[in-house]
């Protein structure tokens, strides 16, 4: 790729912003901001900045402004979708600096943070008062709030207690021209229009987040786990729908299908038996409630035609079975050499029949998909197996994954439940909305954004360019290092 | 310019504005056309589901055509299993619940007057009741909305599952939006299980610091209400705890909060069904009474002053005035009938900023027009009015969709 050259000027008054040791901009350096979580599609920026307050976010997004170029905002790049993947001679502004903890108020439940901190260190500050914060995407231990806000991002525990959205009270942006604004506030619905709700899951297009003051929870009396085996996918869909409909709200429900239960066992010697699918459910909340719910949850996985219900004797045991599930994603590389993962929602109440659908699709394309996902909401993470040094087996991994997702749309659903759009999922936009649905959103970002200076390039669909294809997963340096894993 | 509906009579008035024509589209595509046509002319309109929200927001500054949402009533799609709604913006949310009834589902949104709101117009308004403390309000609920632009264009965003992060939120955008960027056409919802159980239980006297305290403590002793609401009476105030759920979570939950009174020194008092029945029922009254309403908010840890010097001298201006506060989510209701509207402006106004130093708001959702005359509904411009009129801008450039109703003359 080419480099665009930025004049020296504007480095230059960047580094007077920020510091010269925090502005990058010499090739070996700038290689490390090419991509997100998505490591195979790159772009080399023509500039990294970073900022430690708002006053110096505003002043680079000013001094970019005025150069006419465009801004990509950045947290950990943990992202799945190339969201925080730079764009031709943009300038990165990376929050990765701005991690203080603003302000703890535990009688109102709330904490303010820079975007910076990472969201598992927000519980972390908060856990000796008996509070957590809810959303819990598997990379917490490395996401960034800041990317939390811009992806909504969700967890295995959001069927309960809801995605990122559901717990973000109020947020300094920093817009186009270095505009401050505060959304949101310390008392519920501001008179107005409810801006905030729209920049969270705007993917860093409207504007960079610089504060953001979170929703905290109290931690949960009692928390109950089953562990259930079934025949096949069939029997596990219909355990799902069984527990929903008799009025139960599980914390989590997870579903995985043989490939991904021996993935796991291969992974971890855990003595997981061979069987078509495996549910692992939570539930929390108050002792007798709790009780009472898993209790009945059990009965109808047994009515639903359950194999073996295992219940942890203790807390080791249970988070045995968690990282059980956990290590599934990971693990496939013990089963596959290698394989890309898919992220579409499908309502719940079709899970069997639509794994059937994909089975059939896989078998078609003469390749294996494992499933492993959060069936409480219908979020399903097909992973497409297949070997890249056999010839054209890539590209039918790639076809299939975008078939996945034309079949989740057709069902009702949609092309991601929580990795987002970004540069990946701009073309399969045009499946799930037409012309003017998009406009609509187009003007909202108008309003925000009116030269499109945030991320350009992102969510809306174009044509592709030749040369630009969905790519393989690869893992991602993180899960090498082995800090986080994937679901 | 062809006639689209009916003559306006002052039976159609909104806050005495009364429109040039009145028209009742039966389907959204028929929505579609008559917004088509208002952009085609240039004439201002403005949406009616229920009319219970109408003294919400200031007069509109012009007003051509009225559109009443009454007819478009349907519930599209009903899916038990998935535990979702699509249904037309005119249903009054209480015929949806009863749609929904039978299927032991329920949509957990519970404002005042539900038999006549309309969920557009609950949607439109961001109305909810005491169940927010649970479920959360509006936004927390809607998962897909179809609206028709000022442009006649039809458009949709969101979906129809609960997971979805496809795309900017525009439904979430339209919530509470007042009918001033687009008809809400139809709305998908998350609906809820209706619970087994269901109880309420009184702590019949507490002062304003009690209430706060004994919020604050819930959380601490593991109390998971539904609901959480206090109404005055008198000096102090009545809280009634709603609990729902499963038998056996419900009869613990009670018992935790008779030992929680017990041990801060309050007396309680269980509900039977028809007691609870007329508490909620008197919660409603205080909420939908009176010719002037206002909405308050604070951080819950503000409700002492926010009551000191917001709600009491407000309420002090009313005469036969009510008041309901949710003490978990920092919002009061007051209600009453103003005897001198320029002291009735006045306790707004520095219950305003009474409120606003803590972060708060005060909006006025009706009052006489003498009042009107000395207070703007809304308050002073919140800090991101101009971003608001950009966004407004770009989705109603003519300023036709009830202009002047909103916040900053929006
Ligand atoms: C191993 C692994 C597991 C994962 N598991 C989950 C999961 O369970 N659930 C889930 O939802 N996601 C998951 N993800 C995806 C990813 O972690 C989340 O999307 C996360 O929120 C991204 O945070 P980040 O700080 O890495 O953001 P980045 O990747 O740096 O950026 C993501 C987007 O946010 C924008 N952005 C970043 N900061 C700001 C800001 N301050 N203001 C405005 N825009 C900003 C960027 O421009 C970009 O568009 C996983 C990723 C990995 C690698
Ligand atoms: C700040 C606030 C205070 C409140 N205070 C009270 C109170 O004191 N007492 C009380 O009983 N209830 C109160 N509520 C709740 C309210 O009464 C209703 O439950 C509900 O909002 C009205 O529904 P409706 O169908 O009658 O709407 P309407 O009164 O018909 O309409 C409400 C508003 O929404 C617009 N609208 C209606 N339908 C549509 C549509 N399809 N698309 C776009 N716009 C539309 C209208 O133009 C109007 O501006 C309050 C709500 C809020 C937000």
């Amino acid at each position: 790729m080419v480099r665009p050259a930025v004049a020296p000027d504007l480095v230059h008054r960047m580094a007077a912003v920020v510091g010269a040791e925090h502005c990058i901009s010499d090739p070996a350096d700038l290689l490390v901001y090419e991509c997100d979580g998505l490591t195979h599609g790159r772009t080399t920026p023509a500039l990294v900045v970073l900022p430690a307050t708002t006053d110096e976010v505003a002043r680079v997004v000013k001094l970019a402004s005025e150069a006419g170029l465009p801004i990509v905002p950045r947290g950990a790049g943990t992202g799945l979708s190339g969201g925080a993947r730079p764009v031709p001679g943009c300038v990165v502004v990376g929050l990765s600096r701005m991690t203080r903890v603003l302000g703890v108020d535990l009688e109102n439940g709330t904490i303010r943070v820079e975007p910076g901190v990472i969201n598992l260190d927000v519980s972390r500050t908060v856990q000796a008062g008996g509070y957590y914060y809810a959303p819990d995407p598997s990379s917490q231990g490395v996401c960034t709030v800041g990317g939390n806000v811009a992806e909504n991002s969700g967890g295995a525990h959001c069927l309960k207690y809801g995605f990122t959205v559901n717990h973000v009270l109020a947020a300094r942006v920093v817009l186009d021209g270095g505009e401050v604004v505060d959304l949101g506030g310390p008392a519920l619905d501001p008179p107005g229009y409810d801006l905030l709700a729209v920049l969270v899951g705007s993917e860093g297009m409207l504007g960079i987040a610089t504060e953001v003051t979170l929703r905290l929870l109290r931690k949960p009396e009692a928390t109950r786990t089953f562990f259930a085996t079934f025949p096949s996918t069939d029997e596990a869909g219909a355990a799902v729908s069984g527990i929903i409909a008799a009025g139960i709200l599980p914390a989590a429900i997870e579903m995985m299908d043989r490939l991904a239960i021996a993935a796991a066992r291969a992974a971890t010697g855990l003595d997981w038996p061979d069987v078509g699918a495996a549910l692992l459910m939570d539930a929390d909340g108050a002792t007798a409630e709790v009780e009472h719910v898993s209790r009945r949850a059990v009965e109808i996985a047994r009515a639903a035609g359950a194999l073996e219900i295992r219940i942890p004797r203790d807390e080791a045991e249970r988070q045995l079975m968690w990282k059980g599930r956990k290590c599934a994603f990971a693990a496939m590389g013990r089963i596959s050499p290698n394989y890309l993962v898919e992220d579409g929602v499908i309502p719940r109440s079709e899970i069997a029949r639509v794994l059937r659908d994909i089975g059939r699709l896989a078998e078609e394309a003469g390749l294996r998909v494992a499933n492993v996902f959060h069936a409480g909401d219908g979020n399903l993470h097909p992973l497409v197996l297949y070997d890249a040094r056999a010839p054209g087996e890539e590209e039918r991994a790639a076809a299939l994954g975008r078939e996945i997702l034309r079949l989740c749309v057709r069902y009702g659903g949609s092309i991601t439940g929580e990795h987002g759009v970004g540069a990946e999922k701009a073309a399969a936009m045009a499946d799930m909305f037409g012309p003017d649905d998009l406009e609509t959103m187009a003007r909202v970002r108008w309003g925000f954004d009116p030269r499109g200076r945030f991320n350009p390039g992102k969510v809306f669909p174009t044509p592709r360019l030749c040369g630009e294809r969905p790519g393989p997963y690869q893992p991602h340096p993180l899960e090498l290092a082995g800090q986080a894993e994937r679901w | 310019m062809v006639a689209l509906g009916r003559e306006g009579t002052p039976a159609d008035a909104i806050l005495g504005v009364v429109p040039r024509e009145v028209v009742e589209p039966a389907t959204l595509d028929e929505a579609a056309e008559v917004l088509a046509a208002c952009a085609r002319d240039g004439r201002a309109v403005a949406f009616v589901g229920g009319g219970t929200e109408l003294e919400l927001g200031a007069p509109p500054r012009r007003l051509d055509v009225l559109l009443r949402t009454a007819r478009l009533a349907r519930v599209v799609e009903h899916a038990p299993a998935d535990q979702i709604a699509v249904v037309e913006a005119g249903l009054p949310l209480g015929e949806l619940q009863r749609r929904l009834r039978p299927h032991r589902q329920r949509l957990a949104l519970d404002p005042p007057l539900a038999e006549r709101a309309t969920v557009g117009g609950v949607v439109a308004a961001n109305a909810y009741g005491p169940r927010r403390h649970r479920f959360g309000a509006a936004r927390d609920l809607v998962v897909g909305m179809s609206f028709v632009r000022a442009d006649g264009v039809l458009a949709k965003g969101g979906g129809k599952v609960v997971k979805n992060v496809a795309g900017f939120d525009v439904p979430r955008l339209l919530v509470g939006s007042l009918g001033t960027l687009a008809l809400i056409g139809t709305v998908t919802f998350r609906l809820h299980p209706l619970p087994e159980a269901d109880r309420t239980v009184l702590v019949p006297m507490l002062d304003a610091g009690g209430l706060r305290a004994l919020a604050a403590a819930l959380g601490q002793a593991q109390l998971e209400p539904s609901a959480a609401a206090a109404l005055l009476t008198g000096d102090g105030f009545q809280l009634a705890l709603r609990f729902e759920g499963f038998p056996p979570g419900v009869a613990e939950q009670a018992q935790r909060l008779f030992a929680l009174c017990e041990r801060l020194g309050h007396g309680v008092e269980p509900l039977e069904e028809e007691g609870a029945r007329a508490f909620w029922a008197r919660h409603n009254a205080a909420r939908s009474g009176g010719a002037l309403r206002a909405r308050l908010t604070f951080p819950r840890t503000g409700l002492e002053p926010a009551e000191r010097l917001a709600l009491r001298p407000l309420l002090a201006s009313l005469g036969g005035a009510a008041a309901a506060i949710y003490p978990t989510l920092g919002v009061a209701f007051a209600s009453g009938e103003p005897a001198d509207p320029g002291a009735a402006a006045r306790a707004v106004t520095e219950a305003r900023a009474a409120l606003a130093a803590a972060g708060g708001s005060l909006v006025v959702g009706a009052a006489p027009a003498e009042v009107r005359a000395r207070v703007d509904p809304w308050g002073p411009p919140p800090p991101g009015l101009s971003l608001m009129r950009r966004v407004k801008a770009q989705l109603d450039p003519e300023e036709r969709l009830a202009p002047g109703r909103f916040v900053g003359g929006i």
